[in-house]
């Protein structure tokens, strides 16, 4: 058994079998996120399979759906994603040489391109419902909603701990010294843009 | 390369990678050659966000496997699903 303090000086007992998911390993956050984190990607991976099967069960509504969709809305949140990815990278390489505006200004810059792609991903659902697409239009848009509605929900929890994270900064909570915390979130940030840029070619590139 | 130079490097192949697909989604017809671009694109963006984002480069090799592992498999079914469709399908009959 091995003991962790986590951030807020709480010491948590970890098993054997995760004490290999340890800072000392150079694995950024703690063992938690990265069991998390592990059992998120499993969840949309098991979408994805049902995706697969479903598509080649139904050849001809997958091979049409894509091109119904709006590539332009998919392509802005992808850019949107990848760009919030890479302004929290830049925080925590701010926080670690101890430049703790620095970071805000990139979480703020990160939230913004989550905001942006909430709210395009919003605007998508209802130009779809304007083209007359729905939940129930047939199993590609079941699918599709299914996924990307799932993925939305991620973003905005994700985008609350980013939020947490400034705040947490702006209270002096984490340093160059302590920051395991920002990790977890930056994390939980970079595999919510990992998920994305499968789903983006699966619904929108791919026919 | 400084740290900073090699994020904001990776971040611009990730857009221009992200902007090619876009134009094949538009422009191309389906085929074996676009699906193995397409599959490929998403490995190499996955393996620089959890290398350089993630900051996993030099983590626990059993996480990085795991991490990389999730960009090999996805896009080798997507590949496998363009090319043998019917025999998926047939494998995944109820």
């Amino acid at each position: 058994m091995t003991d962790l303090v986590t951030s807020y000086g709480n010491k948590v007992e970890l098993d054997n079998s995760f004490r290999w998911l340890s800072r000392e390993n150079g694995i950024p956050g703690n063992p938690a996120i990265w069991v998390g984190i592990l059992a998120e990607m499993t969840e949309f991976a098991l979408m994805f399979g049902i995706l697969f099967i479903a598509k080649v069960h139904n050849p001809e509504v997958f091979s049409a759906g894509p091109a119904q969709l709006n590539t332009t809305a998919g392509v802005l949140n992808t850019l949107a994603l990848l760009s919030s990815s890479y302004f929290v990278a830049r925080a925590m390489a701010a926080i670690r040489a101890d430049r703790c505006r620095d970071a805000v200004n990139w979480l703020w810059l990160a939230i913004l391109a989550a905001c942006i792609y909430l709210g395009v991903k919003s605007w998508e659902y209802y130009w779809n419902s304007t083209h007359g697409i729905s939940t129930e239009t047939n199993l590609f848009f079941t699918i599709y909603y299914y996924v990307t509605f799932n993925h939305f929900l991620h973003v905005m929890w994700g985008g609350g701990a980013l939020l947490w994270g400034i705040a947490r900064i702006k209270a002096g909570g984490y340093t160059a010294k302590n920051h395991e915390g920002l990790e977890v979130i930056a994390s939980y940030w970079h595999m919510v843009d990992l998920v994305w840029i499968i789903i983006f070619p699966l619904l929108y590139v791919l026919h | 390369m400084s740290h900073m130079k090699t994020l904001s490097t990776v971040w611009l192949v990730l857009m221009t990678i992200t902007l090619i697909s876009a134009y094949i989604a538009e422009a191309a017809e389906p085929s074996t050659i676009i699906t193995l671009f397409i599959a490929l694109s998403i490995g190499i963006k996955g393996k620089l966000v959890v290398d350089h984002f993630m900051g996993l480069s030099s983590a626990h090799p059993r996480l990085r496997s795991v991490m990389n592992a999730y960009f090999y498999v996805l896009p080798s079914l997507i590949v496998l699903v363009f090319l043998f469709p019917e025999t998926i399908a047939e494998l995944t009959q109820l």
